[in-house]
């Protein structure tokens, strides 16, 4: 088959010369094959890839001569931190010099380049349905990411926090990242993705959990008003573990994020949560496919969002229940806020339930601020730009509540949220 | 403080529903005014504080000299109206302290005070409540979330008491009450009344005069005020029904 006329910018940039060359000349002949989605392809239906095709977007050259400014991103206490600027490690402003015994964090391409299991897994998983395209593109074209490796039985207290900057003008960066638990072990992560000017973000996860394990992953994006942003997770949950994530969207012109979630064993569970909150001409798309292929496990899916002005949100849950995936407990529901009448929010929550003994909901709604509430908390003097940011953070903090183990991640999240209100408090 | 002439008022699109009311409320005065089903109660409560739904016609409402109609709802609030809600709303993910330290730093802005921080805020808080008979765990809760119907008129009695206003309309703040929750609300209402305060009580039954005795008792039927007495009026209304008002309720 002939390539697809827009990955030809991309040709030019493709110049494989590391330790991955070979995986990478395969990602990229899938790449050049599968072309960008379109609005043919179900799961791509209402996101609008214009402002990718109109202008290519070249992988960045190297890192921007200035230091970005990070406060906003930290998290408050003691972390393990990566700094990623413009798709590459940034050693000067990370620190990972405390990793306790059992425990890998830096740069995947230093890490994986040097050790070919973490390497396999790294780049193993580049044609899983959905999203093939930019997944490929990545596996072809990363510089860096990270790696999160902990050995089994390892409990890491102090959170990781990753930090990803992107400052360049009409380029892209791919980042290919692993979080790899072995059995038994748990983690939090805290991705945060910032940066100025029109870029673009490519970002794949591979999260690799050992039985029993538990990974809490949030993910605030956050990018630059120009900027597009996709971002995939990839996500293995055997026997007894756990991976709960949360995305909450902020930023960008044009993003998605997309989390797959495959069961590989019984008793696990599954907790996919984010919020997005839209303004402007922004657009938006978070999608969570989820494979219930062995039976007992769970699944709880909320996503909240909030669309003001012209913006544009897009919620896609699909949860498949195999014909063998008896006692199955699997919950999704979306709710949104519509802000402007020229706002608007397509919503598909989908189950597929193919065995007979299980437990599973799914819903979605759209709406307006309750104006009965509104009144009531004009009665009391409160004005209405402040009652409307009111109720938007209670409706934005109902999705990050679902985080019960995490107080602290909470309180970053809804910091985050209230930065998006504009509230100093 | 008030005064209501000829207010004429309609459900936005719909019919009218008051038709030429007049009231005069001084400071210091408590106000009772009571009448039948639909004779336009809640309406006045309604168009009062300001909620949206309802479109003056006629007539004028004049409050500490200010036309009060031409104030948004939370203007009307800060400025010292407080509308003790008949249905008091439930506000998932609003947590109650925080609320209403929010509401009374609005209207100590209004009034040129400076902000209560979350110790001053507090220590004000733990004084009411004791006062009130209310309990600490409503300040853990959520905007009446899951509060059984006398918790939530206690909780509008205590913000009441939180934001001090000069003009208070309690609309059937008596409905849903036992008699223990009443006498509490009661007494919390009681112990509000002061020379520079005025109450007015919107109520459908006489039993709660028992409890805050008015100056003045006004019979609202058919959308004006038909009869203006004082206590007595009310002990007679319960005596005999509002079938008592005959022609002049059509």
């Amino acid at each position: 088959m002939s390539a697809k006329p827009e990955t030809a910018p991309y040709r030019a940039a493709f110049a494989p010369a590391d330790s991955f060359a070979e995986k990478r000349r395969e990602a990229f002949a899938r790449f050049e094959t599968l072309g960008f989605p379109t609005r043919r392809d179900e799961a791509w239906r209402f996101t609008n890839l214009r402002p990718l095709q109109d202008k290519a977007f070249a992988p960045a050259a190297g890192k921007p001569g200035t230091t970005p400014t990070l406060d906003p991103y930290f998290f408050a206490g003691e972390t393990h931190r990566v700094v990623l600027v413009n798709g590459r490690f940034a050693p000067t402003l990370s620190k990972i010099d405390r990793l306790p015994q059992g425990v890998t964090l830096g740069a995947a391409a230093e890490i994986a380049g040097n050790n070919p299991s973490l390497a396999s897994r790294l780049l193993d998983q580049t044609d899983l349905a959905g999203g093939q395209a930019f997944a490929s593109l990545n596996a072809a074209l990363f510089a860096d990411g990270f790696v999160l490796a902990l050995e089994p039985g390892v409990a890491l207290e102090t959170p990781v926090e990753i930090i990803h900057w992107g400052e360049a003008v009409d380029s892209s960066f791919h980042l290919r990242n692993l979080i790899q638990l072995g059995a038994g072990s748990r983690a939090t992560i805290i991705e945060s993705y910032a940066g100025s000017g029109r870029y673009w973000t490519n970002a794949v996860a591979v999260v690799d959990l050992g039985a029993g394990a538990a990974l809490l992953h949030a993910k605030l994006q956050d990018e630059a008003s120009d900027a597009i942003h996709f971002g995939q997770v990839r996500a293995r949950i055997p026997a007894d573990a756990r991976y709960e994530s949360f995305v909450l969207t902020l930023g960008g012109r044009l993003s998605r994020h997309d989390s797959f979630a495959t069961f590989a064993g019984e008793q696990a569970t599954c907790g996919l949560f984010g919020a997005y909150l839209l303004k402007g001409e922004q657009e938006a798309t978070n999608a969570t496919f989820v494979d219930h292929a062995v039976p007992k496990c769970t699944t709880d899916e909320v996503f909240k969002g909030v669309v003001d002005e012209r913006a544009h949100g897009v919620f896609l849950g699909k949860i498949t229940v195999r014909p063998q995936a008896q006692k199955t407990n699997a919950n999704q529901l979306n709710k949104n806020l519509l802000l402007s009448a020229r706002a608007n929010v397509d919503t598909k929550p989908e189950l597929e339930i193919l065995a007979d003994d299980v437990k599973c909901s799914h819903g979605a709604t759209v709406g307006d601020l309750d104006e009965s509430a509104m009144f009531y908390l004009a009665a009391r003097g409160i004005p209405a730009d402040e009652a409307r940011r009111m109720l938007i953070e209670a409706f934005a903090a109902d999705a990050i509540d679902r985080l019960e183990d995490a107080p602290a991640l909470r309180v970053h999240l809804l910091a985050h949220v209230r930065r998006w209100l504009g509230r100093k408090d | 403080m008030l005064e209501i002439k000829n207010l004429h008022a309609k459900i936005a699109e719909g019919r009218e529903i008051l038709k030429g009311i007049d009231l005069a409320v001084k400071a210091g005065e408590v106000h009772a005014i009571m009448g039948p089903n639909g004779s336009g109660k809640s309406t006045l409560a309604g168009v009062l504080s300001g909620k949206p739904g309802y479109e003056v016609t006629e007539g004028s409402v004049t409050y500490l000299g200010k036309d009060l109609l031409a104030l948004a709802a939370d203007e009307r609030a800060r400025e010292g109206v407080f509308l003790a809600f008949q249905y008091p709303v439930e506000i998932p993910g609003v947590n109650n302290m925080y609320f209403l330290r929010a509401a009374l730093n609005a209207t100590r802005r209004q009034r040129g005070q400076p902000d209560l921080d979350a110790g001053q805020f507090l220590k004000a808080v733990r004084a009411k409540l004791k006062e009130l008979e209310i309990g600490e765990d409503l300040l853990q809760r959520n905007v009446n979330v899951g509060f059984s119907g006398g918790e939530k008129k206690r909780n509008e009695i205590f913000q009441m008491a939180m934001l001090e206003p000069k003009l208070a309309l309690l609309d059937e703040t008596d409905s849903g009450l036992d008699i223990d929750a009443l006498r509490i609300v009661s007494k919390g209402v009681n112990a509000q009344r002061a020379p520079d305060r005025a109450i007015i009580m919107i109520t459908h039954y006489q039993r709660l005069l028992d409890y805050i005795e008015p100056d003045h008792v006004h019979v609202l039927s058919g959308g004006k005020i038909v009869m203006s007495g004082d206590k007595s009026l009310a002990t007679e209304l319960e005596k005999r029904g509002y079938a008592m008002l005959g022609d002049a309720a059509a």
